[in-house]
């Protein structure tokens, strides 16, 4: 692939979807269900296939800038607005276009798609994510980051004849509308102080002088707004309202990569705009994003295991593992963006493969829960065979994926000796991946006693039109069983590691980064240090397994457990259901008060 | 410019601040859905006014070059009425798809009281 190739196939990435999209939407009356399906699943397969292309063209020769509409930059003064793509950026699109292939696959046969506005919206949400993954414009990551948004909220309501699915909509667009509205106004505030809205020449302007109030309070406002769709503490509360009621392919796109689109957007602002001028409050902010990561992990750890519906509790378990995805990008080094970069496709892999065989007990039994659901499992033994080893893989078991993210995890950690935030983790980790332990055991064999607590439907609405299921379709079975494999070959695959290290790297790089944009100058990846596993983290690997087993079997067999230990978890339990309370007016006045309890941390603690 | 006017130049700000805080005030104690879309509009608000004061002076004019302004003359930024205008029409398709779902559940539920909507209620 030469240059202009690569150059021409940049922007096409968003606006093949886009076009797909705007294409199915006028036909949704007379367009067979074949033939949008068609359109949706090539669509995705050539965005991701476009996607791997740029990161073996950017890996050798440096990163691509397309200038929309030809407007080149003059005398290293960006005027038009740029698509920037380095490794990072397209590795992300390729995996989010695999992702919707992947939900795409799942409607296939049987589920009920309403016209094929479905697949409309789909395309939209699909070019919006890849927009935001791969442009180098603050601004137009805000309109991206809106679109995803309003693909979204009409995705999670796409049962549109179901109260419960339009109040999670609603929870989702307050919170999510108002988070945009923060970025925005992060974004002028930078704008004031720059004049520019690129990327790279935000950062060059801003390493000219010393932060001041004006910069730290942008930097506060457009990571609080990431947050928010990033479901980090105290801003995740949408998240297992919208999780619990939207359709199961958009529980894979929600789960598997919007919410770590959302974080990777917080990275990538901070190493292309922020890193050389917050240098000098790089402890403070190091502190907060640990801070952050560590209770978001935890909060969402022991939520998760107070569920007792299929879909909130691997909502809770996204939660929990956006803080750890936070921890990593909060250590600001190369190494550990390896590692959250690693963690994000390792989790997409395995919880999108959980999603889905949520999704199958759904349409098998007409439930989720975990009381209705207890020992039915076993009538559809491969689907809560895949669940099972879904729950071990979550947990970190080698050779699947999350095992390798985890090694990479604890060697940054141990970096910069930070080994009781690793122990934080590793907990967090046994308990979230217990609980979806727990449930699997407990709805495939109906030992021990599954989680009572927990707001949960008993008879639900299956996804699928016609009659009862009486088999799973094996399109839904081929989906889980896919992401699967390929989190044994992430996970296997010493290149694949290496790769993502090389290119984080160069992700961390603001120099890199900013002669590609402006200085047009444009090196291939740096090579980068690489320690292939050992056996001792294998062990760790294995032990955090065990630990997750043990707490799945400690919950199904409670009531043998001396009394002592239900006041310590109790009341504090009770104050966290407390606060997820439902109603998007309590989410407002939560995220109101963490905006500013950041603001305020940030400007002041750290001038 | 006199002291009086140094601190009017910083009452846009204050506006858009006063704007953020009561429309999300306003969200915190809605009781009814068509309220709590208006009062998102009130945040927006906020951003407009913040976007359009940054870049404004007296003396300069729109940035539309004729023969009274002739190219250089003073003129404010067209990039923040741009991103603003942007920002109206992400505004716009926030609201319809509000308004349509607050259709949709008062249809289902019969009340668009968010306190009666309660989606976990056990």
């Amino acid at each position: 692939m030469n240059a202009s190739v690569a150059n021409a196939i940049t922007p096409l990435c968003a606006v093949v979807p886009l076009l797909a999209a705007a294409l199915i939407a006028p036909f949704t009356k007379h367009m067979p269900r074949w033939l949008s399906s068609c359109i949706a699943a090539g669509t995705s397969l050539a965005v991701c296939a476009m996607s791997v292309a740029l990161v073996f063209y950017t890996s050798a020769n440096g990163p691509v800038v397309h200038w929309m509409g030809g407007w080149l930059p003059r005398h290293t003064l960006a005027l038009g607005i740029s698509f920037t793509v380095d490794p990072i950026g397209a590795g992300l699109s390729a995996f989010i276009a695999l992702l919707v292939f992947a939900a795409t696959v799942y409607t296939w046969t049987k589920f009920d798609l309403v016209g094929t506005l479905f697949h409309s919206l789909l395309m939209a949400f699909l070019g919006s994510m890849c927009g935001y993954a791969l442009t180098g414009d603050v601004f137009n990551m805000f309109v991206w980051f809106e679109l995803m948004s309003a693909a979204a909220i009409a995705l999670t309501a796409h049962k549109i004849e179901e109260a419960q699915a339009i109040s999670g909509a609603i929870n989702l667009a307050i919170t999510n509308t108002i988070a945009g509205f923060i970025v925005l106004l992060g974004i002028g505030m930078i704008y004031a102080r720059t004049d520019a809205l690129n990327l790279a020449q935000i950062g060059e302007v801003l390493a000219q002088r010393p932060a001041d109030a004006l910069v730290l309070g942008g930097f506060a406002l457009i990571v609080a707004g990431y947050f928010v769709k990033g479901a980090v503490m105290p801003f995740h509360f949408w998240l297992d309202d919208a999780h619990a009621v939207a359709p199961t392919p958009i529980c894979i796109l929600f789960s598997g990569i919007m919410v770590q689109v959302a974080l990777y957007g917080v990275a990538r602002v901070y190493w292309t705009m922020f890193s050389a001028v917050l240098s000098p409050q790089a402890h403070e902010i190091k502190a907060l994003f640990l801070g952050l990561g560590i209770a978001t992990a935890l909060v969402g750890a022991i939520m998760a295991f107070a569920q007792r519906h299929l879909k909130r509790l691997l909502a809770f378990s996204t939660v929990s593992h956006s803080g750890m995805f936070v921890a990593a990008i909060g250590l600001f080094d190369a190494s550990a963006a390896a590692a959250a970069a690693l963690f994000v496709i390792a989790h997409g892999l395995i919880k999108s493969a959980l999603f889905v065989c949520a999704g199958n007990y759904l349409n098998r039994f007409r439930s989720l829960d975990e009381q209705v659901l207890g020992g039915k499992g076993r009538q559809a033994p491969l689907n809560s065979a895949l669940f099972i080893i879904g729950g071990v893989a979550l947990a970190g078991m080698p050779p699947f994926a999350i095992s390798a993210a985890k090694v990479l995890y604890d060697a940054a950690m141990k970096d910069h000796a930070l080994f009781s935030i690793a122990g934080f983790m590793a907990f967090a980790s046994a308990i979230d991946a217990g609980a979806v332990l727990r449930a699997g055991l407990h709805v495939t064999f109906g030992i021990g006693k599954g989680q009572i607590t927990g707001f949960s439907p008993r008879e639900e609405e299956p996804e699928c039109d016609g009659p009862r299921l009486e088999a799973t379709p094996w399109t839904m079975l081929a989906v889980p069983l896919a992401l699967l494999a390929i989190a044994i070959w992430v996970g296997m695959s010493g290149t694949f590691w290496h790769g993502i290290e090389r290119a984080a790297h160069a992700f961390v790089d603001r120099q890199y980064y900013f002669s590609a944009v402006l200085g047009n100058v444009h090196r291939a990846l740096p090579p980068a240090p690489w320690e292939p596993r050992t056996a001792q983290d294998i062990a760790i690997n294995l032990g955090v397994t065990a630990a997750a087993v043990i707490a799945a079997f400690a919950g199904l067999f409670r009531d043998h457990i001396p009394q002592m230990i239900a006041p310590i978890f109790g009341p504090p339990l009770k104050f966290l259901r407390g606060l997820h309370s439902g109603i998007f007016t309590d989410y407002v006045a939560y995220m109101v008060f963490g905006v500013a309890a950041y603001s305020t941390y940030l400007v002041i603690a750290a001038r | 410019m006199n002291e009086w006017g140094q601190w009017t130049l910083f009452f846009p700000y204050a506006v858009a601040f006063w704007l953020f805080v009561i429309g999300c005030f306003g969200i915190t104690q809605s009781r009814n859905l068509i309220h709590t879309v208006l009062c998102l509009t009130v945040v927006q608000a906020s951003t407009y006014m913040l976007l359009l004061s940054i870049d404004f002076h007296a003396q300069a004019g729109a940035p539309i070059f004729g023969s009274t302004n002739p190219p250089g003359s003073p003129s404010v930024d067209p990039i923040l009425h741009a991103l603003t205008l942007t920002d109206i029409v992400v505004g716009a398709t926030v609201t319809a798809l509000m308004l349509a779902l607050t259709i949709q559940i008062h249809r289902r539920r019969g009340t668009i009281d968010p306190q009666r909507l309660r989606p976990m209620s056990e």
